[in-house]
C-alpha cells in the first residue's frame, strides 16, 4: 500500500517536503515514519527516540485530524493515508 | 463605507504585506466600544532574515476556530486576523489581529486570547537567519541548524 507523508519545518528539512511511501499491509504509523526517516540518520533522532518511540514534541495528524504520538505504533495505516509530522509551532 | 454590523471572522495568511490602519477600519461598526489591535513584528536583535512557514489548509481551519471561540466566549463582535509567511526582514508586520466588541474589556480579553492561542495551535513556524548561523523555533524553544 502507498502512505503519503507530508512534513514541515526542521522535519521537511529532515526528511523531504512530500514523499509516497510503499509499506506492506499492516504497518503502522510508526513503520511509515521509520520508512521516512530511512534514508538519513539525522531524520530518524529527530523523529524517534532512543526506545524506538515518536519523540513528544513529534506532532502527528492522520487525514487532517492530530493522533496522539503514543498510538503511532499500535494504529494501523491504510492504503492512500496521509501522515503529516511537524514540530511544535511558532506563529505570532 | 463602513458595514453595518459585525460577521464572520476574516482571516488572511498572505506573503504580501499589510496595513493595520485598513484592517481597522474596515472591521468598525457603529455599535462597537472598541476596537482592539495586536501587531506581532519581527523583532531587530540580530536578526538578519526571518522565514516563516505554514501547514496553510491546517493554519486557516485552525484559525477559524480559535475565531469561533473568542467570538462566543468574550461576545466580539468582529475578528480580523492576518498572519505573514515567507521570507521577512527586522521590522516588518509578522501578525494583525482586529477585535471589536461592545465594551473594551470584551476586546482586549478576546484580542490576547486570539494571540496565546495561535501561538499554541496554528501550524506556522519561525526560522530565524542570523549573522552565527540559523536556528527554527519551536514553541518556546531554539533549534540550531
Amino acid at each position: 500500500m502507498i502512505v503519503r507523508v507530508r512534513a514541515f519545518a526542521r522535519f521537511r528539512e529532515l526528511l523531504g517536503s512530500d514523499m509516497e511511501i510503499e509499506i506492506p499491509a499492516g504497518a503502522t504509523v510508526s513503520d511509515v515514519l521509520r520508512k521516512a526517516c530511512s534514508w538519513s540518520e539525522e531524520a530518524c533522532e529527530a523523529v524517534f527516540d532512543s526506545t524506538g518511540e515518536v519523540r513528544s514534541h513529534v506532532i502527528l495528524m492522520r487525514n487532517g485530524t492530530r493522533m496522539d504520538r503514543k498510538e503511532a505504533g499500535s494504529t494501523s495505516a491504510a492504503d492512500g493515508d496521509e501522515i503529516v509530522v511537524f514540530p511544535p509551532v511558532s506563529g505570532g | 463605507m463602513k458595514r453595518l454590523a459585525g460577521g464572520d471572522p476574516e482571516i488572511l495568511i498572505t506573503e504580501g504585506d499589510f496595513d493595520l490602519g485598513r484592517v481597522v477600519c474596515k472591521l468598525t461598526t457603529p455599535e462597537m466600544g472598541g476596537v482592539v489591535c495586536f501587531l506581532g513584528t519581527v523583532r531587530d536583535d540580530g536578526i538578519v532574515k526571518m522565514e516563516l512557514e505554514v501547514f496553510l489548509e491546517v493554519a486557516q481551519a485552525e484559525l477559524a476556530a480559535i475565531c469561533r471561540e473568542a467570538m462566543e466566549n468574550f461576545r466580539l463582535i468582529s475578528i480580523s486576523v492576518v498572519h505573514r509567511y515567507g521570507i521577512l526582514k527586522p521590522g516588518d508586520n509578522i501578525v494583525g489581529i482586529c477585535v471589536g466588541a461592545g465594551h473594551r474589556g470584551e476586546a482586549f480579553r478576546g484580542c490576547e486570547y486570539i494571540i496565546d492561542q495561535l501561538k499554541q495551535r496554528v501550524p506556522i513556524w519561525k526560522k530565524e537567519i542570523r549573522g552565527d548561523g540559523s536556528f527554527w523555533v519551536e514553541g518556546e524553544k531554539r533549534i540550531e541548524k
